[in-house]
C-alpha cells in the first residue's frame, strides 16, 4: 500500500455518518498486520519540531448515556483508572480526559513496541483481555484523536500536515462542543470540521468565542494543549479479622504485626516509604477507633511503625473489644535512604548521632503533634510577631550576628500573653528603656508601647511596657532568664 | 627485658587505674568528662573543669527566669555550631523561649526542639536515649507543683519518691546516652536528696550571680559571684577540655 493510497482509504473510513455510509463505519478498516515489515511509517513531516503521537481510548459502550447520573461517575471513572493503569504499561504520559475518554502520548514508547501499529495491537490486546471493548485512534494532538476515536475509531496519524484533511470530513458533534454553539454552525451551513477551520479566524472568535478558536487550534495542533498526566494513585490497604474479639491492647497489636510487615514488603519492593498510616479498630455497635500516625519522614520499617501504634495504642482507652483491624497508608513518597551508624550513639567514646527524625515521631506519637515544635524568626519589628513556631529542624539558617547585634536586648524568655502589671509599679527598677515599638495597622493588631528593662525585688530582669494609649497600662512581657 | 618493671605502661599501677573516671574519691576533684561552661572561674570551680558532660545537672533558683538559663547560652551556642547536627531539647521551658534573643547570642534556631508535655521524666528519657540530642534541658518544677496539688495531700510522700526514682533513670540514662542534661528546679527542693551529678543554686545579682554548689565531685565549696561580662562563648576545641586524654579501661 502506498502512503498515498492509505491516507485515502483512512480518510474514505472517517467520512461523516451522514453519508450514508454505515457499512463502512461499522467494519472499521483492518489495521495492517505488523507482520509487514517493509511497511514503514512515513506519515511522519519533517517540519514537526517535537512530534506527539496521542491515542485515545473511548471505552465502548459509552455508559454515560444509560445510566442515572450518580451512578455514571462512579464506574466511569472506575473504569478509566483500570483503563490508565493498563495504558501505564505503555507510556509513562496517560492522562484522563473525563468523562469518557483516556489519552495517552506514546511517542516515546514506538521504538520499544515495534512502530506505532505494533503498539497499538499490543495495547487493544490488552485491553480485550481486562474486557474493556474500545473505540480508539491515534493522532499528533489529543484532541484530534479524540475526535477521530469519537467519529469512529481506529486509525493512525502520525503527521501533522495530514491532520487537516483527515479531520475535514468530521461532523463538528466531535469535539463535544455546547449544543448551541453546535446549532449556530449548522445554521450558517457549517457542519464539518474542515468548514468550520475554513472560516476567518478573526469573525470566528467573535462569533462562537475564544474558547472556540483555541479548540480549533489545539485539534490542529496550532496551539499547544498542556494536560494533566495521570499519577497512579498506589495506596497499602490491608485488613484482618481474627476468629475471637481482641480486648487489650497488646493482642491488637499482635494481631497487626502480619499486616505490618505486609505493609514493609509493599513499600520495599516500590521502593518507597509513607508519612502517614491510618489504623481503622471496629467494634461491635460502636463507631470504629481511629489512629492516624503522622511521621515527620517517610519511612517503610514495620518495627518503627509498630512501636510507634503500640505507643498510640497505650494512650488509648478501647470502648470495646475489637471485631477487625484494618491498614491503610497514605500516599507512597520517595524514599531516602542512608546507612546507620555502627555504633550505637554514646558507644565507643559516644560517637555522636544525627538529629533524627524518630525523636521526633516518638515524641509526638504520645504528646501530639502540636507539643513538639522547633522555633523561627520572623522579620518583624513587634516582639510577639518576631517569632514563630516552626517544623523542627527547619528553623531560619542563623542570622549573621553583627547585623543581630545592631539590635537593642532581648529577652531570652517572652511570655505567651503579656501580664498584666499593677500600675503601681512599686517593687520594680527600672534599669533600662525605653524602647519605642509602634505600630502594625497592616493586620489589625496595632501596637504603641514603650518598652523597659525592669529589675524587681528578687533580682530579675523582666522586659516590660507601658502603653502609649490611655490608660497608659503596665505589661510584663518577657524576662531576661 | 625478660622482667617487666612495675612502672612499665603494660602494668597498670595503683596510680593509674585510679585515673579511671568512673572512681572517685572522696575530696579529690572527679576526672569525668566535662564541657567548659564559658566562664574561666566557674570552670575551675567545677570538678573536671566544667558542666558534666554526661550526667545530670540540678540548677535551683527560688522561681524561674532570675538569670539561670544565661548560664547555658554559651553552651548552647557552642553545641549548636558542633557537627553532626543534634538537637537541642527544650522540655516544659516555662516561658516561650524568645527566637530573635536566642540567634543574637549566637544560638542556632535550627537545632532546637521544645516539647511541651506535662510528663517531662518520659520526655527528658526519650531524649536522651534517642542519641539525636547534644543536650537536654528541662523544666520539673512546675508540674512537680501542680501534679502534687492535684493529687491528694497524702499522696504526697509517694509522689516524692516517684520523682526521686525518675531522677535516678535520667542520671542512669545521661550516662548511658552520654549527654549532659540540666534540670532546673525550685530552691525548696533543695533539701531533698538527688542522684544528680552536680546540684547548684543560683541567685541573680546585680550584673550577674551568686552560684553555690550544693553537691559535686570534689568541687569548690564556697559561693563563687560571677558576673556577666566575663563569659564568653567556649570554642569547639576548649569544650571538651575535661576530658580524659585517655581511657585507662580500654588499655588493659
Amino acid at each position: 500500500m502506498t502512503r498515498r493510497e492509505r491516507v485515502s482509504s483512512v480518510t474514505r473510513a472517517f467520512r461523516a455518518p451522514r453519508r450514508s455510509q454505515p457499512s463502512q463505519r461499522l467494519q472499521p478498516l483492518p489495521i495492517p498486520q505488523p507482520t509487514q515489515k517493509s511497511a514503514p511509517l512515513l506519515l511522519e513531516s519533517l517540519f514537526d519540531s517535537a512530534p506527539e503521537s496521542w491515542i485515545a481510548l473511548l471505552p465502548q459502550p459509552p455508559l454515560s448515556q444509560h445510566l442515572p447520573q450518580g451512578e455514571v461517575e462512579v464506574t466511569d471513572s472506575a473504569l478509566l483508572q483500570r483503563l490508565a493503569s493498563i495504558a501505564g504499561g505503555f507510556t509513562s504520559r496517560v492522562s484522563l480526559e473525563p468523562p469518557d475518554a483516556l489519552l495517552l502520548e506514546v511517542r516515546g514508547s514506538f521504538q520499544l513496541f515495534g512502530g506505532a501499529q505494533s503498539l497499538c495491537l499490543q495495547l487493544l490486546d490488552r485491553c480485550r483481555q481486562a474486557g474493556i471493548e474500545l473505540r480508539w485512534s491515534l493522532a499528533p494532538t489529543p484532541l484530534a484523536a479524540l475526535a477521530l476515536a469519537r467519529a469512529g475509531g481506529e486509525t493512525i496519524v502520525l503527521a501533522r500536515d495530514r491532520l487537516a484533511g483527515v479531520l475535514a470530513p468530521l461532523s463538528l458533534k466531535v469535539l463535544g462542543w455546547p449544543a448551541h454553539t453546535v446549532a449556530r454552525l449548522d445554521a450558517v451551513g457549517v457542519r464539518t470540521l474542515g468548514a468550520a477551520l475554513r472560516l476567518p479566524r478573526a469573525g470566528f472568535a467573535q462569533r462562537f468565542g475564544q474558547q472556540a478558536l483555541l479548540a480549533l487550534d489545539r485539534l490542529t495542533g496550532a496551539a499547544p494543549e498542556p494536560r494533566r498526566m495521570f499519577v497512579i494513585r498506589e495506596r497499602f490497604r490491608a485488613q484482618r479479622e481474627p476468629g475471637f474479639e481482641l480486648c487489650v491492647q497488646s493482642m491488637v497489636l499482635q494481631c497487626l504485626d502480619p499486616l505490618l510487615l505486609e505493609l514493609e514488603d509493599f513499600l520495599r519492593t516500590r521502593q518507597s516509604g509513607i508519612d502517614l498510616l491510618m489504623l481503622r479498630l471496629q467494634h461491635r455497635n460502636r463507631p470504629p477507633t481511629r489512629i492516624d500516625l503522622r511521621l515527620a519522614s517517610a519511612e517503610l520499617l514495620a518495627k518503627q511503625f509498630r512501636e510507634l501504634l503500640a505507643l498510640r495504642l497505650s494512650q488509648l482507652e478501647l470502648p470495646a473489644s475489637v471485631q477487625r483491624i484494618e491498614l491503610r497508608s497514605g500516599p507512597l513518597q520517595p524514599l531516602v535512604t542512608c546507612s546507620e551508624s555502627i555504633w550505637r550513639p554514646g558507644e565507643h567514646g559516644g560517637a555522636a548521632g544525627r538529629e533524627s527524625p524518630a525523636l521526633i515521631e516518638r515524641l509526638r506519637a504520645r504528646l501530639g503533634s502540636a507539643a513538639v515544635y522547633g522555633l523561627c524568626l520572623i522579620p518583624e519589628h513587634r516582639p510577639e510577631s518576631a517569632w514563630g513556631i516552626a517544623e523542627p529542624g527547619v528553623g531560619t539558617a542563623s542570622v549573621p550576628r553583627s547585623t543581630s547585634s545592631a539590635m537593642s536586648r532581648r529577652p531570652l524568655w517572652l511570655l505567651h500573653e503579656p501580664e498584666a502589671l499593677p500600675s503601681a509599679l512599686q517593687d520594680l527598677r527600672i534599669v533600662g528603656g525605653p524602647e519605642r515599638i509602634e505600630t502594625g495597622w497592616w493586620d489589625g493588631r496595632e501596637v504603641a508601647r514603650d518598652y523597659y528593662i525592669a529589675r524587681d525585688e528578687a533580682g530579675a530582669e523582666l522586659w516590660v511596657y507601658r502603653e502609649r494609649m490611655p490608660p497608659h497600662a503596665w505589661y510584663l512581657h518577657g524576662v531576661f532568664g | 627485658m625478660g622482667q617487666v618493671t612495675p612502672d612499665s605502661p603494660s602494668e597498670p599501677t595503683l596510680e593509674r587505674l585510679l585515673e579511671h573516671p568512673a572512681i572517685w574519691r572522696g575530696r579529690s576533684a572527679a576526672r569525668t568528662a566535662t564541657l567548659g561552661t564559658g566562664c574561666r572561674r566557674l570552670d575551675e570551680a567545677l570538678p573536671g573543669g566544667g558542666w558534666p558532660a554526661a550526667g545530670l545537672t540540678e540548677i535551683l533558683t527560688a522561681r524561674s527566669g532570675l538569670g539561670e538559663l544565661r548560664l547555658l547560652i554559651p553552651l548552647l551556642a557552642t553545641l549548636g555550631r558542633e557537627l553532626p547536627a543534634r538537637w537541642a531539647a527544650w522540655i516544659s521551658p516555662p516561658f516561650e523561649p524568645y527566637a530573635p534573643a536566642l540567634i543574637a547570642a549566637g544560638v542556632p534556631l535550627e537545632r532546637q526542639l521544645v516539647v511541651r508535655t506535662a510528663d517531662p521524666a518520659w520526655a527528658i528519657e526519650q531524649a536522651l536515649d534517642s542519641g539525636g540530642c547534644a543536650i537536654v534541658l528541662a523544666w520539673f518544677a512546675s508540674t512537680a507543683r501542680s501534679s502534687g496539688a492535684a493529687r491528694s495531700s497524702g499522696a504526697a510522700r509517694t509522689n516524692k519518691s516517684t520523682q526521686l526514682s525518675a531522677l535516678r533513670r535520667l542520671q542512669l540514662a545521661t550516662q548511658r546516652g552520654q549527654v549532659p542534661a540540666f534540670l532546673f528546679r525550685p530552691l525548696d527542693e533543695a533539701a531533698q536528696s538527688s542522684p544528680a551529678e552536680l546540684r547548684l543554686v543560683f541567685e541573680p545579682s546585680l550584673e550577674g550571680g551568686r552560684l553555690q554548689l550544693l553537691k559535686s565531685r570534689g568541687g569548690e565549696r564556697r559561693p563563687l559571684d560571677i558576673l556577666w561580662s566575663e563569659w564568653r562563648e567556649p570554642n569547639l576545641r576548649e569544650l571538651k577540655q575535661g576530658k580524659p586524654e585517655r581511657d585507662v579501661h580500654d588499655q588493659t
